[in-house]
C-alpha cells in the first residue's frame, strides 16, 4: 500500500496507515461511494448557487437594489433538490450576508421536506432570542465558503436553527460583481449518513469507524466510540489504524474524511 | 388583566414551547416577547391579518385567536373603522413587569423543581461537552462567553447566557439535550437574570468562564459539577427573591 498523498488543507488525523491492500481498497470503495452521494447533493447546491448568482447579477444591472422576493424562484430548485436527493437532503436554499439585500438586514431562504415529501419554507420568526439563534454568519457552513471562496462540508454538528437535529451542512459560496454576498447549502442528516455507509462498514470485517477531518466519528461499528465521539488521536490511540482518506477518493479537499479500523470494544 | 382565567392564558401564552401546543398560542408567544423586549413599540400598528398569518405560515383564523389573546393580556388594542387595526399596547417597563408577573405566578416548589431540571440538563451537557468538544467548538464557547461579559442589557445577557447553555449541550454533540436546553431557555430564560444586581453581573459571567474552563480542560466530573453549582446558585437567587415578594 502505497503512502497517503496529502492534499493541502486535509488534515491527516496522524494514525497509522495499515498495511493490507485488499481491506485498504474497499474501505477506499466506501469513501467513494459516499463522497460520491454526498458530490451530487453539492452539485444540486452549486446550481442554487449559480442560479443565485444570475438573479443577483441581473437584478444589479436593472437597478442597484437587491430584494428578497428577487430569489423566490429559486424555491422550484430547492424543491427539486429536496425530491431527487429525498433520503439524504433534508432542507436546501441560500442565506445572505448582512446588508445584501435592501428590505432585509438578514435573509434565510430555505425549505425543507416533511415525510410526506411536501416542501415548506423555513421561517424565521420574530422572537429575538430565534434572532440570536439565527445568527448564521457565525456557523462554520457560512464561514468556510466566505473564507476560502471553495465548496465546504461542515459538520456533523447539532443543527438547532433548521433541523434541530445532528446535521451536515453542504454549501457554496454566492458571488455577485466579485463580492461574497451569501451561500447556498442543503442540509444533510447525519443518521442519514450513517444508513448509507454503516453496511459497508460493518462489512469490513474489522472493527471500524468513519472520521470527519475534524477527528468527529460519523459512523462506526464500535459501540466504545458511538457517532459524536472525539476520535482519540495519537499517542492515545494505541490500535487505532487508517484504511483510507484524506486524501484519496473524487473530493479530498470537500471531504477530508478517513475511514479507520479500532480496538474491538 | 388580572382575572384568574387571564392569568392563566398569560401563563400558557410565556410558556409554551415552540414545538408544542397550539399555533396560536405560539404566535401569541413570539408577539408577546417582541412587546416584552421592545421590538414593537407601544402605539405601533401591526400589518393586516393577512399580511401577518403569512409571515407567521399561520392561518387568518390562528392569527386572530393569537390577537385575541393578546387582547385579554392588555397587550393589544383593536380600533374598528377607517384608521382601524390592531395597535400594540405595551406597558412603560414591560420587561420587569411581566417577568415579575411570571415569578409570581410560580410557587417555591414550582422553582425549585425547574432549577432540578435545568441543573440535571446543564450537568450532563457539561459532563458530554467535555468529552466530546473539539478544538472548534471551545473557540465557539469562550466567544459567547466574551459576548455576555460585553452584555450591557439584562436582555443581551439572558440572550448571550441562553446562547452558551444551547452551545454546550451541542458541543456535547446531543440534539436532545440542545433541543431541552433550548426548551428550557424558552419557557423560563427570562427569569434567570431578575433577580442579578449589577454589581452581580461580573461575578456570574465570570461563573460561565470556569465552566467554559472545566470543559476546555476535558475534565467530565468537574465540568458537570460547575454546571450544577451553577444552576443551583441562579435557582437560589430565584428563590430569593420568590420568597422575598411573599404570596400578594
Amino acid at each position: 500500500m502505497t503512502a497517503l498523498g496529502q492534499p493541502p488543507g486535509a488534515a491527516r488525523l496522524g494514525h497509522p496507515v495499515l498495511a493490507d491492500p485488499v481491506l485498504a481498497a474497499r474501505a477506499t470503495s466506501l469513501l467513494t461511494g459516499i463522497t460520491q452521494r454526498i458530490g451530487q447533493v453539492l452539485a444540486r447546491v452549486t446550481d442554487i448557487g449559480a442560479a443565485a448568482e444570475s438573479i443577483a447579477a441581473a437584478t444589479r444591472a436593472a437597478g442597484p437594489l437587491l430584494r428578497r422576493d428577487d430569489f423566490s424562484p429559486l424555491r422550484r430548485l430547492a424543491a427539486e433538490l429536496l425530491r431527487a436527493q429525498a433520503g439524504l437532503a433534508a432542507g436546501a436554499g441560500i442565506v445572505l450576508a448582512p446588508g445584501t439585500l435592501a428590505d432585509a438586514p438578514r435573509c434565510i431562504e430555505w425549505w425543507w421536506a416533511d415525510q410526506q415529501a411536501r416542501v415548506s419554507q423555513l421561517h424565521v420568526d420574530l422572537d429575538p432570542e430565534s434572532a440570536e439563534f439565527y445568527d448564521y454568519t457565525t456557523t462554520e457552513w457560512y464561514r468556510e465558503p466566505e473564507r476560502t471562496g471553495q465548496p465546504s462540508v461542515a459538520g456533523p454538528y447539532v443543527d438547532f436553527i433548521c433541523t434541530r437535529e445532528y446535521t451536515f451542512t453542504v454549501a457554496a459560496p454566492i458571488r455577485c460583481g466579485g463580492r461574497f454576498i451569501g451561500v447556498a447549502g442543503a442540509d444533510i442528516l447525519a443518521a442519514q449518513v450513517e444508513r448509507l455507509v454503516l453496511p459497508g462498514l460493518a462489512g469490513l470485517g474489522r472493527t471500524a469507524v468513519l472520521a470527519s477531518g475534524h477527528g468527529r466519528v460519523i459512523a462506526s461499528t464500535s459501540a466504545s466510540l458511538p457517532p459524536g465521539a472525539a476520535l482519540p488521536r495519537p499517542p492515545q490511540a494505541s490500535g487505532f489504524a487508517t484504511l483510507a482518506g484524506p486524501g484519496e477518493g473524487p473530493a479530498p479537499r470537500l471531504l477530508p474524511w478517513s475511514l479507520l479500523t479500532v480496538p474491538a470494544p | 388583566m388580572g382575572s384568574s382565567a387571564l392569568t392563566t392564558v398569560r401563563a400558557r401564552t410565556l410558556f409554551a414551547p415552540l414545538d408544542a401546543g397550539g399555533r396560536a398560542e405560539t404566535v401569541a408567544r413570539r408577539l408577546t416577547q417582541a412587546i416584552t423586549l421592545g421590538l414593537l413599540l407601544d402605539g405601533e400598528r401591526l400589518p393586516a391579518e393577512s399580511q401577518l398569518a403569512g409571515q407567521f405560515g399561520v392561518s387568518p383564523v390562528t392569527l386572530r385567536e393569537a390577537l385575541a389573546m393578546l387582547r385579554d393580556l392588555g397587550l393589544v388594542e383593536t380600533r374598528r373603522g377607517r384608521a382601524g387595526g390592531s395597535f400594540i399596547r405595551a406597558p412603560d417597563d414591560p420587561q420587569a413587569v411581566q417577568v415579575e408577573a411570571v415569578l409570581r405566578l410560580l410557587s417555591v416548589h414550582e422553582l425549585r423543581d425547574i432549577g432540578d431540571h435545568r441543573a440535571a440538563v446543564a450537568g450532563a451537557a457539561a459532563k458530554l461537552a467535555a468529552q466530546r468538544a473539539l478544538d472548534g467548538d471551545i473557540a465557539t464557547l469562550r466567544e459567547h462567553a466574551g459576548r455576555l461579559h460585553a452584555a450591557r442589557s439584562r436582555t443581551e445577557r439572558r440572550r448571550a447566557d441562553a446562547r452558551i447553555h444551547v452551545e454546550i449541550a451541542a458541543a456535547a454533540q446531543s440534539p436532545r439535550l440542545t433541543r431541552e436546553e433550548m426548551s428550557l431557555w424558552s419557557e423560563v430564560g427570562d427569569l434567570v437574570w431578575l433577580p442579578v444586581a449589577d454589581d452581580q453581573v461580573a461575578e456570574v459571567a465570570a461563573e460561565h468562564d470556569r465552566l467554559v474552563d472545566s470543559i476546555a480542560r476535558q475534565d467530565p466530573e468537574q465540568a458537570r459539577q460547575a454546571a450544577e453549582r451553577h444552576v443551583q446558585a441562579e435557582t437560589g437567587r430565584l428563590l430569593d427573591l420568590r420568597l422575598r415578594m411573599g404570596t400578594a
